[in-house]
């Protein structure tokens, strides 16, 4: 994988440790995977992992999540049945920021949720209680995402296919908006990506997701928590982003707080723009931090 | 819907042991072709949804219970329940039919099986005299190695 220079230039702005930076970009991921609570259990699946001889790191931050230094975690019989789910570590987080949340919800929406990695884990986390809607733009993502919610034995979801800005008015309790970006933080799964980078795209999604914000924070019931995520590490699809939201809705942003992984806060100023002091409170996951990918995250209350 | 819910919630009942209870928390919808899904309770005013829940039931002339269904709540059934060996285990996952031993048989009977190795339920297959008819649809086949 190539890094562009103009890549460079912005993020060493930003970054702690510019070569562990770009150096952790230019190396695969760790083979990770969750433990589907709907059909399996953690100490069934470790026990069964052990039985096969392959090593698993469990992670502190979150007992359903495991690494692997064996490749072939999608051949075993509980890849097959659903007990787990190849998912990566850092897309497993958005979810846990709202735990608590989701344990009572009766109403949510996980706005952009193909392939459903993310809807899944809601629905283990609320033990397939309450409703989600599962909504994607793109009808052809939707075959994956019918796909893993039967696989995993997702039950109470209903599948949309809406462009959110157009959707009808709802309450729902929580929602996790997790966009449609420029994926920055996932290079080190899909170096292809990489060669198709540019600063234009990177604006162009900016206007989008202000626009889906906006609307998913209108949907949002009084009360209610929305979930902004990325994967990726742009500024102008992060902190901007939740900043419009910020000047232009009564929103609040909750601290998130995970114990034993290593995040660091959002950013208060780019390229001269000041940002709200409440976008101290949002994280950004760096990939040589916890040897992931990179995740940005904004908790929202109304 | 409800003529049909009871259809299916009999045959669960008749042809596995597997109680109407288990189903309360959710609700049965009706979509074309047949096919019986197995959702929340409450759906949300959103105009028309794609789908509702997981897709678990075929009815046209007979019922045909998908292996979404039978490995969800086939822990609770009690007969019609076939235990595969290691090797018949990686031809279902392959998605070949199954020859089984006259003793793998023996307590059920011809039509729609559970399909388990070592307590883990694989899902749904058709009996047929001592001939398993795969019925993992082909998205979902895979190589094991581990097991």
């Amino acid at each position: 994988m190539r890094i562009l220079d103009a890549f460079k230039e912005r993020y060493s702005q930003i970054v702690d440790d510019e070569p562990a930076f770009f150096d952790c970009l230019m190396q695969p991921l760790p083979k990770s995977f969750r433990v589907n609570t709907l059909k399996s259990n953690i100490d069934n699946v470790k026990k069964r992992f052990a039985g096969y001889g392959i090593n698993l790191t469990q992670m502190p931050w979150y007992d359903e999540a495991f690494i692997s230094d064996n490749l072939e975690v999608g051949s075993t019989l509980e890849h097959f049945h659903g007990d787990i789910y190849l998912q990566e570590l850092v897309s497993m987080i958005p979810a846990i920021t709202i735990k608590e949340e989701l344990s009572n919800a009766r109403l949510v929406l996980d706005a952009c949720a193909a392939p459903g990695s993310k809807t899944t884990q809601m629905a283990a986390i609320m033990n397939n209680k309450g409703t989600i809607v599962a909504n994607d733009l793109s009808y052809a993502r939707i075959r994956a995402l019918r796909f893993n919610l039967e696989k995993t034995g997702t039950i109470n979801t209903v599948i949309t296919n809406y462009d959110i800005r157009r959707m009808s008015k709802n309450q729902f309790e929580v929602i996790l908006l997790d966009v449609p970006c420029s994926a920055e933080g996932t290079f080190r799964k899909n170096s292809e990506l990489s060669k198709i980078w540019t600063m234009k795209q990177i604006l162009s999604n900016s206007h989008l997701q202000k626009q889906l914000i906006t609307k998913a924070f209108d949907l949002l019931a009084p009360g209610g928590t929305l979930v902004y995520s990325t994967c990726t590490f742009a500024p102008e699809e992060n902190e901007e982003v939740v900043n419009h939201l910020l000047e232009n809705r009564d929103a609040k942003i909750e601290k998130i707080e995970i114990p034993d992984i290593h995040m660091s806060w959002g950013i208060e100023e780019w390229n001269t723009k000041q940002f709200d002091p409440q976008l101290k409170k949002t994280v950004r996951i760096w990939p040589h931090h916890n040897n992931t990918g990179g995740f940005y995250i904004a908790k929202v209350t109304k | 819907m409800s003529k049909e819910k009871n259809s299916i919630l009999d045959y669960f009942e008749t042809r596995f042991g597997i109680s109407r209870n288990h189903f309360r928390e959710f609700e049965f919808y009706l979509a074309s072709k047949g096919r019986v899904f197995l959702g929340p309770k409450k759906i949300p005013a959103i105009g028309e949804p794609v789908s509702v829940g997981i897709l678990i039931a075929r009815m046209d002339n007979n019922i045909k219970p998908t292996t979404n269904l039978l490995q969800l709540f086939g822990k609770y059934a009690d007969k019609n329940i076939v235990s595969l060996t290691e090797q018949q285990t990686k031809q279902y996952a392959h998605g070949d039919d199954i020859k089984l031993s006259p003793e793998q048989t023996e307590k059920t009977e011809r039509g729609y099986v559970i399909l388990s190795y070592c307590n883990v339920l694989l899902g749904c297959g058709l009996l047929r005299e001592s001939l398993i008819k795969n019925m993992l649809p082909k998205a979902k086949r895979s190589e094991l190695k581990f097991m």
